[in-house]
């Protein structure tokens, strides 16, 4: 069994962390190949669009065309229009960047920031890791959104306070994580073996506690980037995070809410596009973990 | 968990209540000193409804009030003593005590997360049943819908069934009234994705214990198939599902920040989006220490609950 | 008692058909925003406390003062000095009468005691005393002629509260449930959710423009606080309100074709315009301020994302609504990027020899780039109709070479005094409603080290404008002071000072439920005293 977290890391719609022998069987939906390749082609098509978005749609995402202003989805707006007659489609394709830089920046964050707490927790001098450990109880007792509200409360809602408040506000779930990997490599036979044969603390540690420890963050990371998507777009919802015009996807949400009615491609679009790269993540997560369980076992 | 004796885990849980509460006062101290600007402006400006640089003699009631002019470590220590005393301070806004105002949201947001978390379970068992262990095809299907609905945004999830059911079909209230009818859709938001979560949880070990010899040797003694599946595999399975229960009351209460919104109900979610867009700090950070301290409290109850369907922890 | 004639001008309810009028009954309506205080120097506090407080005056529909708490009043001849007679017999809420030291309580109360910061504003530079000569007589001394002085006090934001409540009670007290004596008091608030207004059963001062004598028809009025216009349409349409507040633009038409009445007040005062830095950066330039004007078509725009119900205003003074508006200001500038554009080469301000001919390029001058700032109040002055309006603002404007960064603001940023200083932005997004062009004063007196006027966010000391403005504020005679005000906006527009918008609406859509409901004339805010519930 991998290092059991009893609850997920972070919160929201991503699947939750590493539960259990369970994911062994081999009739998993996230199992599949084909939900496999349906996940990686959807993030590679994402990742054309944040890399060069003007390949998959070459207009501005902020051209106004105000004689096309909300038009329902057609051949030549296949997402239709806002009230300003912008395109949805551009303007998707366009805030995939925003979007991504986002979410990766903020599990980027979270990752760094669990692996020092639970290193420090797992691995430091007795005082400071008896702090840490309650530190890290301590925040993860505060749900993500709230720890992020906070934040933005002190600094004002910005692209930036939102990459430090989605990772930080996620970072004491995947630091209990870490700590408790980090605990079970160090108490594994290979490394008493290693300590028997005389090897110094530093390459044990090296060697053999960290990769261990930190193989399985791989899949995780994978997970939190579609935690934190959701996230950050929770904030851009509630008007506290990237601001219209930016075609970032919560912020399309939050612009479109006004048109839910007469527009409803306005809103049911840009969610369905977070919703599919939340469930690709979750794909993406268990398969890696999968396959590293497998290796491990080998 | 509970494998040797109470005493333990009760100080650990009592520590972990001190060390969050005291944690969270703190960072809201932090979080108040760290507010740009200076203070005594900030708050009269606020009351006031205009920007604009203010004079010595305009600011000197507003530093009085909240004791602006003592050394930090006096105002951290005033804090703490409030704090024990169940005093959270003043909302810059309302000029009330935010006790109170948090108080009189606290309500309907409890019973909006309870009946999500309830409601949750009840979907989560219907489907576990009715889908668990019933070839590979039933099961991909549960498990596909599963990690849909746990993926499914609060947000925009809530948008979808207000404009279906209530601005379209007409079948609930659109405004949060108070009624149990009014109830139904946004304890709905919140529990699709957390019964995704539960389910998730729950579906494996399931699946394994309908293996087990205990069922195998129920179902030889003649027990129903739905006998053997919610009397013995059930109880088995909903293990790790309980001990997410706290962690889902947390997530309800965040969810319960988007869902209020959209469903126009009160709750200390509102409370807390209107604080932290009008940067009422005393307010936002009393609504974040309650909800650790609420936490604290849930994941007690879970661990107890543990201990009462697990037997082995029953039994040490 | 009331001496004078009631003029029963307003709204007359539309004839009840089958179903018959209710005595009594609880009003449930939906409004947008929720203040923190019932009285204060916001629009929402205006619309709330106008429920609770009677004020002096009321205002006609045609732009004149008619009587309320005050039943008549006169000028000096050297107009510096105006004397009220109060009405007889009214009482506070609270029990204690309403006489002239009450109300020069209430006078000190805003301006010196920070009462209300926009009556502050109006009163500043022209109030020199408030003296109760007797019980009735209310003697008002000015240091200039102020000849609408009694049009200006008809707005919310003069309402008369108990000056014993004032005194004695908690500022908490005064602020969740101020005391005077209007139709309804506030019986509860539930923060968040809505307050609740019970009638004054002995409510005895109608304004004169009022439907009729006495009481308030029905109970109470439940006054909601819904923030999303969509929620707000529907559950008037679905029969939970009975009546709402502010119609977003693409409702309009849906609603327009069912049984719900539609109000939409023009408020007057200053409209939804862009006020232009011009102490620092770019637009230090008049030209560039002009090309900014010629760069957009600020008709289409409103027009489309208005769907011909948020009207289209040209004029950065005062909206068409305004008594002393200007045709030619608001005419001054149309669409024509050809002239944006030389007016810009004139200034210096020139594309980049490396640009691409597809990409969108930013003009640069002296290695500068044309980057221009425009911080808005983002949900609270702004809302999401404006907002829509902003970006293509944006859009069209970087069509001739500009880059314009749109900052939306939260509420509270701004009261920190973000985005405050002429380095912070380069253009102000804003209105500021009123009921005569006098606001131009307010928007436009000069900003002196020595005196700074916060509330010009050109930062200007126009000392000509100023002599105009001043002119006209003081004028006896209306068609002379309506010419100074024109040459005012005028003089604001050639300079591309100011550009307007769109005017600002207050719209109500009222269910069928629901009569005699109308819009007061000062700020557009719904008056539920002359309301009546159909059975």
């Amino acid at each position: 069994m991998t290092a059991v977290v009893s609850r997920p890391g972070g919160v929201g719609a991503a699947s939750p962390v590493g539960r259990g022998p369970a994911r062994r069987r081999r009739h998993r939906l996230a199992d599949r190949p084909w939900s496999l390749w349906l996940a990686l082609s959807y993030v590679a098509v994402l990742a054309v669009a944040a890399l060069a978005p003007g390949f998959l749609a070459p207009s501005s995402p902020t051209a106004v065309d105000y004689a096309a202003a909300l038009l329902p989805p057609s051949l030549e707006h296949p997402f239709g229009t806002d009230e300003s007659g912008r395109d949805l489609y551009t303007r998707i394709v366009h805030g995939a960047a925003d979007s991504l830089s986002i979410g990766l920046g903020a599990a980027a964050l979270a990752i760094v920031c669990a692996i020092a707490l639970g290193a420090l927790a797992a691995l430091g001098p007795r005082p400071i890791a008896a702090l840490v450990d309650r530190v890290i109880e301590v925040l993860f007792a505060f749900p993500t959104l709230l720890l992020a509200l906070l934040l933005i409360a002190i600094t004002g809602p910005s692209a930036t306070t939102q990459i430090i408040a989605v990772g930080l506000g996620s970072a004491p779930g995947y630091a209990r994580m870490v700590r408790g990997q980090i605990r079970q490599a160090a108490g594994s036979g290979y490394v008493e073996a290693a300590v028997a044969l005389g090897h110094g603390r530093a390459r044990i540690l090296r060697r053999h506690v960290l990769p261990n420890a930190l193989r399985p963050l791989v899949a995780v990371a994978a997970l939190a980037v579609g935690q934190s998507i959701v996230w950050a777009s929770s904030l851009s919802f509630l008007g506290l995070g990237v601001a219209p015009p930016s075609p970032e996807w919560g912020a399309l949400l939050d612009a479109g809410r006004p048109y839910v009615i007469q527009a409803g491609w306005l809103i049911v679009i840009p969610g369905l596009v977070i919703v599919a790269l939340a469930l690709a993540a979750t794909s993406i997560g268990r398969h890696l973990q999968h396959r590293l369980e497998s290796g491990a076992r080998a | 968990m509970t494998r040797s004796s109470w005493a333990r885990p009760a100080v650990r849980i009592v520590g972990n209540a001190v060390g969050v509460l005291v944690g969270a006062a703190t960072a809201a101290f932090l979080a108040q000193t760290a507010l740009p600007g200076d203070r005594a402006t900030a708050i009269l400006n606020i009351r006031a409804g205009q920007a604009e640089l203010r004079t010595p003699e305009e600011l000197a009631p507003i530093t009085a009030e909240f004791g602006l002019d003592r050394p930090l470590w006096q105002q951290y220590a005033d804090y703490l003593l409030g704090l024990v005393r169940g005093d959270l301070g003043t909302s810059y806004l309302q000029f009330r005590p935010v006790g109170a105002i948090i108080g009189e949201q606290l309500g309907a947001t409890v019973v909006l997360a309870i009946t999500a978390i309830a409601i949750a379970w009840m979907l989560m068992v219907v489907w576990i049943v009715a889908t668990g262990g019933r070839g590979p095809r039933l099961t991909a299907l549960g498990s596909l819908v599963d990690v849909t609905t746990a993926a499914l945004p609060a947000y925009w999830l809530g948008i979808i069934l207000l404009l279906v059911f209530a601005l379209g079909l007409g079948w609930f209230p659109v405004l949060g009234d108070g009624t149990p009818l009014s109830l139904v859709l946004p304890a709905l938001t919140l529990a699709i994705p957390l019964a995704g979560f539960l389910a998730q949880a729950t579906r494996t070990e399931f699946e394994r214990a309908l293996e087990q010899p205990f069922a195998l040797s129920a179902r030889m003694r003649g027990q129903s198939d739905l006998g053997v599946r919610l009397g013995h595999v059930l109880r088995h399975a909903s293990l790790p599902a309980i001990s997410l229960s706290g962690w889902a009351l947390g997530a309800t209460l965040s969810g319960a920040v988007v869902v209020e919104s959209i469903f126009s109900r009160p709750g200390i979610g509102q409370v807390l989006v209107s604080a932290v867009s009008s940067q009422d700090l005393p307010v936002v950070v009393g609504v974040v220490v309650l909800t650790a301290a609420f936490y604290v409290a849930a994941n007690l109850l879970v661990d107890l609950a543990s201990a009462l369907v697990d037997p082995r922890q029953r039994a040490a | 008692m009331l001496t004078g004639a009631l003029a029963l001008t307003a709204c007359a309810a539309p004839a009840a058909t089958d179903t018959e009028v209710v005595d009594g009954g609880t009003i449930v309506y939906a409004h947008q925003q929720e203040p923190a205080c019932v009285f204060g120097g916001w629009i929402e506090q205006a619309y709330l406390s106008y429920q609770v407080l009677d004020s002096l005056t009321s205002l006609e529909e045609d732009g004149t003062a008619v009587p309320w708490l005050a039943e008549s009043w006169a000028e000096s001849e050297d107009g510096l000095s105006w004397t009220f007679t109060l009405r007889e017999d009214v009482n506070f809420t609270d029990g204690t009468p309403l006489d002239a030291q009450a109300v020069v309580t209430n006078i000190r109360h805003w301006t010196e005691g920070g009462g209300n910061s926009t009556a502050n504003v109006w009163l500043s530079g022209y109030l020199a005393d408030a003296i109760a000569v007797d019980e009735r007589t209310l003697q008002v001394d000015l240091v200039a002629p102020y000849p609408r002085l009694g049009e200006t006090l008809s707005q919310g934001y003069f309402g008369i509260q108990s000056p014993t409540a004032l005194e004695t009670r908690t500022q908490e007290e005064n602020c969740a449930a101020p005391i005077g004596s209007g139709a309804f008091t506030v019986e509860e608030w539930r923060r968040g959710e809505e307050i609740v207004l019970a009638r004054n059963d002995d409510y005895s001062s109608p304004p004169a423009n009022a439907g009729h004598n006495g009481p308030a028809h029905v109970e109470r009025v439940i006054w909601k606080f819904i923030a999303d216009p969509t929620t707000r349409v529907a559950a008037l349409q679905s029969g939970e309100v009975d009546a709402i507040y502010d119609v977003p633009a693409v409702q309009w038409a849906s609603l327009e074709n069912g049984d719900v009445e539609l109000l939409r007040h023009v408020t007057k005062g200053r409209p939804h315009q862009l006020t232009f830095d011009a102490v620092d950066g770019p637009f230090t330039d008049e030209r560039v301020r002009q090309a900014f004007a010629h760069s957009l078509d600020r008709e289409t725009i409103v027009e489309t994302v208005g769907r011909g119900v948020i009207p289209f205003e040209g004029n950065g003074g005062v909206s068409a609504a305004t008594p002393g508006y200007s045709e030619a200001a608001a005419a001054r500038y149309d669409f024509d990027p050809d002239l944006a554009v030389d007016l810009l080469e004139e200034a210096g301000w020139v594309l980049p020899a490396d640009a691409d001919a597809g990409e969108r390029a930013v003009r640069e001058k002296e290695g500068e780039r044309l980057e221009v700032t425009l911080p808005y109040g983002a949900g609270s002055i702004i809302s999401t109709d404006g907002a829509a309006i902003l970006q293509g603002v944006k859009e069209q404007a970087e069509q001739v070479g500009f880059s314009v960064e749109l900052v939306p603001v939260p509420q509270s940023e701004f009261f920190s005094g973000a985005y405050s200083t002429p380095e912070e932005r380069d253009i102000a997004a804003g209105y500021w409603t009123a009921v005569t062009s006098g606001i131009l004063w307010v928007n436009w007196r000069p900003s002196t080290a020595e005196r700074p006027n916060y509330a010009n966010q050109s930062f200007l000391a126009d000392e000509e404008l100023a002599e105009l403005i001043l002119a006209a504020n003081s004028a006896r005679d209306v068609d002379e002071q309506n010419r100074l005000y024109e040459q005012a906006q005028e003089h604001i527009a050639d300079r591309a000072y100011s550009i307007g918008l769109f005017a600002r609406l207050s719209t109500l859509a009222v269910g069928p439920r629901l009569q005699g409901v109308w819009q007061e004339h000062a700020q557009g805010g719904p008056v539920f005293h002359d309301a009546q519930l159909l059975g």
